[in-house]
């Protein structure tokens, strides 16, 4: 089914991402990991995924690349149906996982040339990109270093540039700053703005509100699988002006008891 | 091409950095070769399987003495070594406590003119009218060919050097009793015809008896070894263990490849691997085939240490026949087979731990209902059908047939059809298995 009932965006191209009315339970869970979320993410816009541990975050970026398979709704990615042409709209985005998604025993070059050889680049495009992504997250002197010697910082660093080295108009990435150095999250938030204001389009999941405050154009929240506010940041805290933060209003949408 | 390249070449890159891994696919088997093929030379030995050292002490010196050692030198079965005749009962087995030899013969002083006294005794005392008692007296005196051998040398064997050294006395003596008797036979002939009435015959008219034919078999015993084209020898230790242990490094590399699937599924990497545009796969295959070339390369090493390295051990060169191209395909299936269930190993464990610890128990298990340590022949009969199931013995089976009986590529096409089965079948499941715990754990 062609996403002709969404609105399409203002330059009259398809939304790089258009999921409607995801719906997924996992065998034995008491309440669905994803229950009716519809998200868009159009060029040049960032749309955090905000949400609790265990809220459907990482259930909703698997279902988005493919990982998993929905037990409803679909997924477009630039207009193409993930699950009917699975090749072509995959060569449309990337993908930063939460885990660090690269070969220890490998160099920061070698994994970015077998993921670049993975995604039909090569010869000379492909070192240039290489030597780009590098660039960009300030690797380039520790290129042919292996992973596994890397810090945590690094790796975070080395995981964004295998997920943005095809130039895929549309990024997911699942908390690519968890656990790194300041330096490390205030470069990689630095570049997510630089490859946003050159039009890549990212879908975010955080932790961290004042990260989401900062970057993302729209932000979602969600709890229990449903989608439970979504909007412009300010947008939301001039609705509920009792909040003074994103944070407030992250814990006043989903409560103060622990989610273990 | 260029993807399934990459991954090929990322695979080997891997595995060449990751020493643990080298060393179980390479160090060990080479190590078990050298070791298992050294340890079952001397096995053989003792069993009769490979040439084994005869000290022979003639203190006769005589037409029996040589008779005998000429016999035994003969037989491929044994190395003769003789001694000086001055060498007594003590050194000779002392020299058997040393293990320098399984076997020693000792022909007594004076043993030819006592046979040919007691030969003559008996064929004059066939043609006497009386006595019966004189027989038993000399059994009881006969003269004793003396046999010492090593503890350690099998009863089967053991026996079957006596009774060979049993034949050649036994021809010995038909022999000089054939001779006796022609002899007798002429000399009481001619005692007759001179007795007859008539002109006394000259000396020496009936005709001399040819005393060879005591010698001369009625029925011979031909055994033969069953196998095709003529080709007669017996498996050295090197043509069992070779292929033996090269299969069983070969199986190991579901260790290696069971925990690389494991470690790309906890390290991230798979989800990486699986939102990309491309096929799952050229992403299984590139793997297959990266593991599949360590092992022919794992294969080839083995094989020419059987053929330079070995030999200076003092074992055998490895012969290995002459289908090379059927050999290629039965250890290209063999690693088929293995690559397959490191699939269905690193789908069905969660962790390496797991699939490194039940992968090896698993593959020495294998190895043993395959026969790799213990030939299947020796197995009782039901761990003989339970053999059957044994991806290793299928491997083993075919290149001993291809190695030892001239076999060929249509002789061992069931083994390689049951292992390219196996592939698939462990590789199917393995798949299920792993879409399965995809779509439940993520």
């Amino acid at each position: 089914m062609a996403p002709s009932s969404y609105p399409e965006s203002r330059d009259h191209q398809p939304p790089l991402l258009e999921a409607r009315g995801l719906r997924k339970r996992y065998r034995k869970a008491t309440f669905p990991a994803l229950d009716n979320v519809d998200l868009t993410v159009h060029r040049g816009e960032i749309l955090g995924l905000l949400g609790p541990n265990g809220a459907g975050k990482t259930t909703a970026i698997s279902v988005m690349t493919s990982l998993l398979r929905p037990d409803e709704g679909t997924v477009f990615i630039g207009g193409l149906d993930l699950f009917k042409q699975p090749r072509r709209a995959k060569a449309a985005f990337g993908l930063v996982p939460q885990d660090i998604a690269l070969y220890p025993r490998l160099t920061a070059r070698e994994n970015l040339h077998y993921f670049g050889r993975l995604c039909g680049l090569g010869g000379g495009s492909l070192q240039k990109r290489i030597e780009k992504c590098l660039q960009l997250t300030g690797l380039e002197n520790r290129a042919d270093q292996r992973i596994e010697t890397f810090s945590g910082g690094m790796k975070r660093r080395a995981n964004l540039a295998a997920g943005i080295l095809h130039e895929p108009p549309l990024l997911f990435l699942d908390e690519p700053t968890v656990g790194i150095d300041a330096q490390s999250r205030n470069m990689i938030l630095e570049k997510l703005a630089l490859l946003r204001d050159q039009g890549m389009g990212m879908l975010y999941t955080t932790h961290y509100m004042e990260e989401a405050e900062v970057l993302c154009s729209q932000v979602a929240i969600i709890d229990e699988g449903r989608i439970v506010d979504r909007g412009l940041p300010r947008q939301l805290l001039e609705q509920n002006a009792e909040c003074r933060n994103l944070g407030e209003l992250f814990l006043r949408l989903t409560g103060k008891q622990l989610r273990d | 091409m260029v993807k399934l390249g990459a991954t090929i070449a990322k695979e080997l890159l891997l595995l060449f950095r990751d020493r643990a891994g080298l060393l179980v696919l390479f160090l060990m088997p080479a190590a078990l070769v050298v070791v298992m093929a050294l340890v079952q030379e001397n096995v053989l030995k003792t069993t009769g399987e490979a040439g084994i050292r005869v000290l022979f002490i003639d203190k006769d010196g005589e037409a029996v003495g040589r008779a005998i050692h000429a016999q035994l030198d003969r037989s491929d079965a044994v190395q003769l070594v003789s001694a000086s005749g001055a060498m007594d009962d003590e050194s000779a087995q002392n020299s058997l406590a040393d293990g320098e030899y399984q076997f020693s013969i000792v022909v007594p002083q004076g043993l030819t003119a006592s046979l040919k006294e007691r030969v003559s005794g008996q064929i004059a005392h066939a043609f006497a009218q009386d006595g019966g008692g004189r027989a038993e007296n000399d059994a009881a005196s006969s003269p004793r060919l003396t046999v010492y051998f090593d503890p350690l040398v099998q009863g089967a064997f053991r026996a079957a050097v006596v009774n060979a050294l049993r034949e050649i006395v036994l021809a010995l003596e038909m022999e000089m009793k054939a001779r006796a008797f022609s002899e007798a036979v002429s000399r009481q002939a001619d005692r007759l015809l001179g007795q007859m009435p008539g002109p006394e015959p000259p000396a020496g008219a009936f005709p001399r008896i040819d005393p060879s034919w005591g010698r001369q078999r009625l029925l011979e015993v031909q055994a033969r070894q069953a196998s095709r084209g003529g080709f007669e020898r017996l498996p050295s230790s090197v043509q069992q263990n070779v292929p033996a242990w090269a299969l069983f490094g070969i199986f190991f590399i579901v260790v290696p490849m069971g925990g690389s699937l494991i470690r790309e599924r906890q390290e991230g990497t798979l989800k990486r691997l699986m939102s990309l545009p491309i096929s799952h796969a050229v992403l299984l295959l590139g793997k297959v085939l990266a593991y599949v070339l360590v092992c022919l390369c794992q294969f080839g090493i083995i094989v020419l240490m059987g053929i330079y390295v070995l030999p200076l051990l003092g074992t055998p060169v490895l012969e290995m026949g002459s289908a090379y191209g059927a050999i290629l395909l039965v250890v290209a299936s063999a690693a088929l087979a293995a690559t397959g269930y490191g699939i269905l190993l690193g789908a069905v464990a969660r962790t390496y731990e797991q699939a490194s610890m039940f992968g090896a128990v698993s593959v020495v298990i294998a190895a043993a209902l395959g026969g790799i340590m213990i030939p299947v022949y020796a197995m009782p009969e039901v761990m003989r059908e339970i053999s059957r199931f044994s991806p290793l013995a299928w491997g083993l089976n075919a290149l001993t047939d291809l190695f030892v009986r001239e076999g060929n590529l249509g002789s061992v096409l069931p083994e390689i059809s049951y292992l390219l089965l196996f592939f698939a079948a462990a590789t199917a499941v393995g798949w299920w298995r792993f879409v399965h715990r995809e779509q439940r754990d993520l």
